[in-house]
């Protein structure tokens, strides 16, 4: 598989990935460009076509954190507080209620939803052991299903 | 299986097992757990898929081939001029184009063990000659460092490009006026003027340091 077609295949969910990240549409579009072209550069040593799809999401990811600095380092857990339903006791919009998640717990959610990734893949991402990745993936369910009005999450609309 | 470990299961989204399928057949609660985890998802998963720009799969593929073409015309450029030059190429190697290749042979490993520079300062010790936002854009920047070379101080760059690997030598001092080529023991190497200084490519054929010259000089 050329690059360019790697590219066409992926492009729409490495946006929608980046657009989780940045939380902005232009900011989504040109975080995917320059990782693109990093790509392009980087293509011919990948030795595993198999692995495209995973190395293109971890550029977007590492070209996401360079463009943001040092406020899209890795979080530590300690200090990090899930948000409960005292956050709005009638309940949020799903959207709204992915945005109260911490990045921490976030991102691996929008890796396995959005990127159909595998626990280890995600592990492999982010750096993390698979328990680890696990743990926040149900940590960040739970808080979910504490966040989000019966309503949306029966995906109706308000 | 019991309840707890088919709760715990599906909340980690993982997909759901023969086992799980099982217990789910055969217990109330767990079913309307399950249903409730399917709308949870579904919903999750309409929040997360957002609408992406008219078009941008393909404005991006295209991006891709834009950038080929022009990486590969700047080569095609250089390697006419080398063409033209050919001849000279062949016959009369550059002396400092020979000793960038011995750099490359002997001394090279030495100074990347030496350690590479924090990226300020490499930027700083480039920015008159080869600017580090230059070389980033013609590829992927491996490391810079400084290193003796024909008795004033260069910068070891190590460049990966799309067709390879090749070693820069940043000269900020050592003034030229036309390029130099020069091939020896299955290496090339080029030197070219580069804002009052000069640069020499070394790689492992003609047509890489071609086409990182044209996209040098781009």
């Amino acid at each position: 598989m050329s690059f360019e077609d790697a590219v066409r295949a992926h492009a729409d969910e490495l946006f929608r990935y980046a657009y989780w990240l940045a939380r902005d549409r232009a900011r989504a579009e040109d975080v995917v460009q320059e990782a693109l072209l990093r790509g392009w550069r980087a293509f011919p040593r990948l030795r595993d076509a198999a692995a495209t799809r995973a190395w293109l999401f971890s550029i977007v990811r590492n070209e996401y954190r360079r463009a943001a600095g040092a406020a899209a380092r890795e979080e530590s857990l300690d200090g990090v507080d899930l948000p409960d339903e005292r956050t709005d006791p009638g309940g949020l919009e799903m959207r709204d209620a992915l945005r109260a998640l911490p990045a921490a717990y976030g991102e691996p959610l929008a890796l396995q939803v959005l990127g159909g990734f595998s626990g280890a893949e995600i592990a492999d991402l982010l750096g993390l052991t698979e328990g680890a990745v696990m743990t926040r993936l149900t940590r960040a369910r739970q808080a979910l299903r504490r966040l989000v009005a019966p309503r949306a999450r029966a995906g109706g609309r308000p | 299986m019991n309840c707890l470990d088919y709760r715990r299961l599906l909340l980690t989204g993982a997909p759901e097992t023969e086992a799980m399928r099982l217990h789910r057949m055969q217990c109330a609660g767990c079913a309307a757990e399950h249903r409730e985890h399917g709308a949870l998802e579904s919903a999750l998963r309409e929040a997360l898929e957002v609408a992406v720009p008219e078009g941008f799969a393909g404005r991006m593929a295209r991006a891709q081939v834009l950038r080929r073409r022009r990486f590969l015309a700047a080569a095609a450029a250089v390697l006419a001029g080398a063409g033209a030059g050919g001849y000279a190429w062949l016959t009369r190697p550059d002396p400092v184009a020979m000793a960038c290749i011995d750099f490359v042979m002997k001394d090279e490993s030495k100074a990347i063990m030496m350690g590479g520079m924090p990226r300020a300062a490499a930027a700083a010790a480039l920015e008159p000659t080869l600017p580090l936002s230059h070389l980033e854009k013609v590829g992927q920047v491996m490391h810079v460092g400084p290193c003796p070379f024909n008795g004033a101080t260069a910068y070891l760059v190590i460049l990966d490009v799309p067709q390879g690997k090749v070693s820069l030598l940043v000269m900020p001092s050592a003034k030229r006026e036309r390029d130099g080529h020069a091939d020896k023991e299955g290496m090339s190497a080029a030197v070219m003027p580069m804002h009052g200084g000069s640069v020499g490519i070394v790689g492992d054929d003609r047509a890489l340091v071609a086409s990182v010259m044209g996209a040098l000089k781009a």
